[in-house]
């Protein structure tokens, strides 16, 4: 049977200003660990998301970005739309769109400079096979028109993407007239135009991209097969899903630098938690001996204070979680190295995040009290009752 | 199985049983005898006073009997048991089982009620809830304390937190009760108090006492006193 | 023994807590220390005095929007300038695309490269042998130190933006300053591999004839350009570096954040040892106090101690942090952004005054109380 959880409890309270300080650097810690944890959470949703395990993207051959000098030749789309497994919409068009890419250069709202934006030029067809995406304000559109569309992180983000604003995009200006929410996916961070414009404004003959909806997931992967084997195509076919998952790497220097820093403050933590338990310790030696006499063995002595020491991380934890809710959603942006322009993503604090950054913390607090805890239930009974 | 068998047989008797037992402690290069040849036999239901002037290794003796010291030579058997065998758990259970310790400074857990001290012991046992809260006040009430179950130590005067440790040190009916200068802290009416409720103990309920003291009003209370001087048990 | 010793005696009296402290607060100021020279690294570097004399010239819109190659000719017309070479960016494959296979790949124009780049060093025959064959490359010497590579070496490059591959041979080795993890090959190449390609180009450099024209110049080429069919982006090379700095994300509110939650973290456990430490020697405060020791004096000797601990833990974290970025800026996770930079004095003796402050801050209230505590009753606290 074990010293009861209350004896840990009440001898934290005791020593408020100690347990406090610790905790709150546990919490600064935690907070740290969350904010990087939600960041990377918030990236990898955006691309995970961004994927359709029926859709089917292709590329020119030896390509791995969409925004790639060369790309599929305009010829070669009634090809795909003509390749089994294809699916077709209401009206029985085949769903299948050519897309273009450009970047373009806007200013950033908040004064801090300028950042490279993605422009996709697609038809409605396009539109349509992205279903996640709805539109929040003005109208999509219209096909033969310099207009365009922003999606809400644009609009929120940079300056001039109001509806009415105007955008120079290539050769010329290009209107906003609609707002449209991606549902947390990459086209978050993209603004859409109507592709055969573009085409017409730059006399364009390939698309930079083509995407292609299969009937269902099998098909997808042989559709796939089949645009990568077709002879006349010379095109790279892969999963949608593949493509976005691939991109995820972006979020490699977040990853590296915060794991680094949230590492380093675990130990710093560490160590501030050792310090309060061994203090626990010298503090309560006696009342150690006592519980000794009385018959309790080392091995719940050691696990009195090591769970002591767990409550106090967990406690760190707790107020760390609250310290980082209100920036739960927030919204950022950093580059993706594949387009060379801004992905946008939110702040994410998902379960696994939460669950991630109490486990950090549990072993914070195991660390910390695993040195302290052994002292005390290695302590001769005798010396202890003379302190 | 053994041990348990002597154990049963040996309780009738004799309660301690110290031959030829001998600690000396290593301080720098001086040797440091505590205790000297000392051999004793302690009956059960004894009431126990063992004097001497501080440093004459009464204390010693009494954590040997509690199994948290071990003599450097000799024998020593508490209730028929050689104690000094067991393993660091197992004397931990033993103790619960068998010994009540009071200390001088009575060593009650600050942030624990007097119940919730008196009930320690019986975490380690497996008695339900109820059955702990069946002892702990008849521990109470024994020690006279029924009235200041949910007090904190602090809010206790000394005498009565003595008499919490009392109760610790009784609830899990133990056959043998260990006190260590109970009394030394406490002022002559507090002192009077545990005193009678030792002898009370002793008296009604055939505890075996050793007390540890240097007061011979404190050891009037006994049936009988030792005297140790320089780690040598003197003649009875 | 003098007071000083008094102070140095008592801060080790507690050998474990005061390690552990000094250990927690080195952990902290080491990662303070890090964000630091990151942070000086990107905004306040000038770079070498070449760097400060260099522009980039890019596409208005983008760095993947292509500038003709006339343009060379017509920037070299701007006053000011000395010196201009295209480079364009390949973004090719180098065995597989793992992170420590990553490099920079630029086409470039072997007979004014090293012109421009006039700190980058290379042998006059190497630079000769480079210019005489077209799929020949010069690469960085650190770079050719980590993959192994000797003169005449073959090089593979697979191409992802451009719908050709790179077979190049190293012809020579340049050095630089600081690691560059770059290959420049002839432009003809892409001009051939991608005949869409030819007669445009990535970026320019350009090398000013003063750090001072550098403004003026990159004004005079953007209006050059302004109203023709691809307009251009001028600026410093310092400039264009930290645009990319930015694109990162709010890289300064990040490391900013960061250096706050440490400095707290670290206050906060300056405290909680000066607290325990203080709280278990009120007796002894109140017989030094009955020996006619002032109230000043018992202050001083708190804080002193409390001060000497933290500045010390500085030290410490600042000379692990040293360490730390020496290997940060060898990693190919963060080789790019971070190729170079090592610790100076000033940002190791900024660590330590911040954590010495820290220890002022953190010793003052408890120090306070305990210097200002009832002698009679201090000499009766137990513990």
């Amino acid at each position: 049977m074990a010293i009861p959880l209350r004896y840990n409890i009440r001898n934290l309270k005791l020593r408020k200003s100690a347990t406090i300080m610790t905790a709150l650097g546990i919490a600064l810690t935690v907070t740290t660990a969350i904010f990087i944890l939600a960041l990377l959470a918030g990236l990898n949703a955006a691309f995970r998301l961004s994927g359709n395990a029926l859709n089917v993207l292709v590329l020119r051959k030896g390509s791995n970005a969409e925004l790639a000098a060369g790309g599929v030749d305009r010829d070669a789309l009634p090809i795909m739309k003509d390749l089994p497994g294809v699916a077709r919409d209401a009206q029985g068009e085949p769903l299948v769109s050519g897309e273009d890419l450009l970047v373009v250069v806007l200013p950033r709202n908040d004064g801090t400079g300028e950042t490279n934006v993605t422009v996709r030029f697609l038809t409605a067809t396009g539109i349509e096979m992205r279903p996640e995406t709805k539109l929040v304000a003005g109208r999509w559109f219209t096909p033969g028109q310099h207009e365009i569309v922003v999606s809400q992180s644009i609009h929120n983000r940079f300056a001039q993407a109001n509806v009415g604003d105007t955008m120079w995009i290539g050769k010329g200006p290009w209107t906003v007239v609609g707002v449209f929410d991606a549902g947390g996916t990459a086209h978050d961070s993209e603004i859409w135009g109507d592709v055969n414009q573009l085409a017409a404004d730059f006399d364009r003959t390939f698309y930079n991209s083509v995407l292609l909806r299969a009937t269902d997931p099998v098909a997808a992967d042989a559709l796939k097969n089949r645009v990568n084997d077709d002879q006349r195509l010379k095109l790279n076919g892969m999963l949608e899903t593949d493509y976005w998952a691939k991109q995820t790497s972006s979020g490699n220097p977040i990853k590296f630098v915060g794991m680094i820093v949230a590492v380093i403050m675990a130990i710093g933590s560490c160590f501030a938690a050792m310090n309060t338990m061994y203090a626990a310790v010298a503090y309560r030696s006696r009342e150690i001996a006592t519980l000794r006499v009385i018959g309790f063995s080392r091995p719940s002595i050691l696990a009195s204070f090591v769970l002591e020491s767990v409550l106090l991380s967990l406690l760190g934890a707790l107020v760390g979680i609250l310290l980082m809710l209100p920036f739960n959603g927030m919204t950022t942006g950093t580059n993706n190295p594949v387009t060379f322009s801004e992905a946008v993503f939110s702040l994410r604090m998902t379960p696994s995040v939460i669950g991630s950054a109490v486990l950090f913390a549990l072993v914070m607090g195991l660390f910390g009290g695993m040195a302290p805890a052994w002292h005390a239930a290695q302590r001769q009974i005798l010396a202890s009752l003379r302190d | 199985m053994s041990t348990a068998m002597a154990l049963n047989t040996a309780t009738e008797t004799k309660v301690v049983q110290a031959r030829n037992v001998s600690k000396v402690f290593q301080r720098d290069a001086f040797q440091v005898k505590a205790l000297d040849d000392v051999s004793l036999e302690i009956a059960t239901a004894e009431f126990l006073a063992l004097m001497g002037p501080s440093g004459s290794g009464k204390t010693t003796l009494l954590n040997m009997i509690a199994a948290i010291d071990r003599p450097s030579s000799g024998e020593l058997l508490v209730l028929g048991q050689n104690v000094f065998r067991l393993s660091d758990g197992q004397s931990a259970r033993w103790r619960n089982q068998h010994i009540g310790y009071v200390f001088q400074t009575f060593n009650l857990i600050p942030v624990l009620t007097a119940f919730e001290n008196v009930e320690l012991p019986l975490l380690l046992t497996k008695l339900s809830a109820r059955e702990r809260r069946d002892h702990v006040m008849t521990a109470l009430k024994l020690v006279g304390l029924e009235e200041r179950v949910h007090h904190l130590p602090k809010q206790l005067s000394g005498g009565q937190e003595q008499r919490v440790a009392i109760a610790r040190a009784i609830v899990s009916d133990p056959t043998v009760l260990l006190a260590d200068e109970p009394t030394g802290d406490l002022d002559g009416r507090s002192a009077t108090e545990i005193l009678e409720i030792l002898k009370r103990l002793n008296q009604d309920y055939h505890k075996t006492i050793v007390m540890v003291t240097h007061d011979p009003h404190a050891a009037s209370y006994a049936h009988l006193t030792r005297h140790l001087e320089k780690g040598m048990l003197l003649p009875a | 023994m003098t007071l000083a010793r008094f102070v140095r005696k008592n801060a080790f009296r507690n050998k474990r807590r005061s390690i552990l402290t000094l250990l927690s607060i080195s952990f902290s100021l080491l990662l303070l220390t890090v964000m630091m020279t990151i942070w000086r690294a990107f905004y306040m570097s000038d770079g070498t005095s070449e760097s400060a004399e260099r522009l980039i010239i890019r596409h208005r819109v983008s760095l993947g929007q292509f500038l003709p190659i006339a343009y060379r000719e017509r920037i070299r017309s701007v006053p000011g300038v000395k010196n201009v070479v295209n480079q364009t960016w390949f973004g090719g494959q180098y065995k597989d695309d793992k992170p420590e296979n990553f490099f920079a790949q630029f086409g470039t124009d072997p007979n004014e490269i090293f012109d421009v780049q006039r700190d980058f060093h290379i042998p006059q025959d190497q630079l000769e042998a480079w210019k005489k064959d077209r799929a020949g490359c010069v690469v960085d010497a650190e770079l050719a130190k980590k993959h192994g590579w000797k003169i005449g070496d073959r090089l593979n490059i697979k191409g992802t933006i451009f719908p050709f591959d790179l077979e190049l041979t190293i012809r020579g080795m340049f050095t630089a300053a600081t690691p560059t993890e770059t290959v420049y090959f002839n432009n003809t190449y892409v001009d051939e591999g991608y005949p869409k390609m030819k007669g445009f180009v990535g970026f320019f450099g350009v090398l000013a004839d003063s750090p001072e024209s550098v403004p003026q110049v990159a004004k005079a080429i953007d209006a050059m350009f302004r109203n023709s069919d691809r307009p251009t982006k001028s600026e410093s090379e310092k400039a264009f570096n930290l645009d990319w700095i930015a694109m990162l994300g709010n890289v300064k509110g990040f490391i900013l954040s960061i250096c706050g939650a440490v400095v707290f973290a670290t206050l906060l456990v300056s405290a909680n040892t000066m607290a325990m430490s203080i709280r278990e020697r009120t007796r002894e405060v109140a017989l030094l106090k009955t020996l006619g020791f002032t109230r000043a004096t018992v202050l001083a000797l708190f804080m002193g101690e409390a001060v000497s601990l933290a500045a010390l833990g500085g030290l410490v974290g600042a000379l692990a942090g040293s360490v730390l970025v020496y290997g940060m800026a060898r990693s190919p996770q963060m080789g790019l952004f971070l190729t170079g930079v090592t610790i100076n004095a000033p940002t190791m003796l900024v660590a330590v005054l911040v954590a010495a402050t820290v220890g002022v801050v953190s010793s003052i209230v408890p120090a306070f109380n305990a210097s200002r505590g009832n002698i009679v009753e201090g000499l009766r606290h137990i513990g």
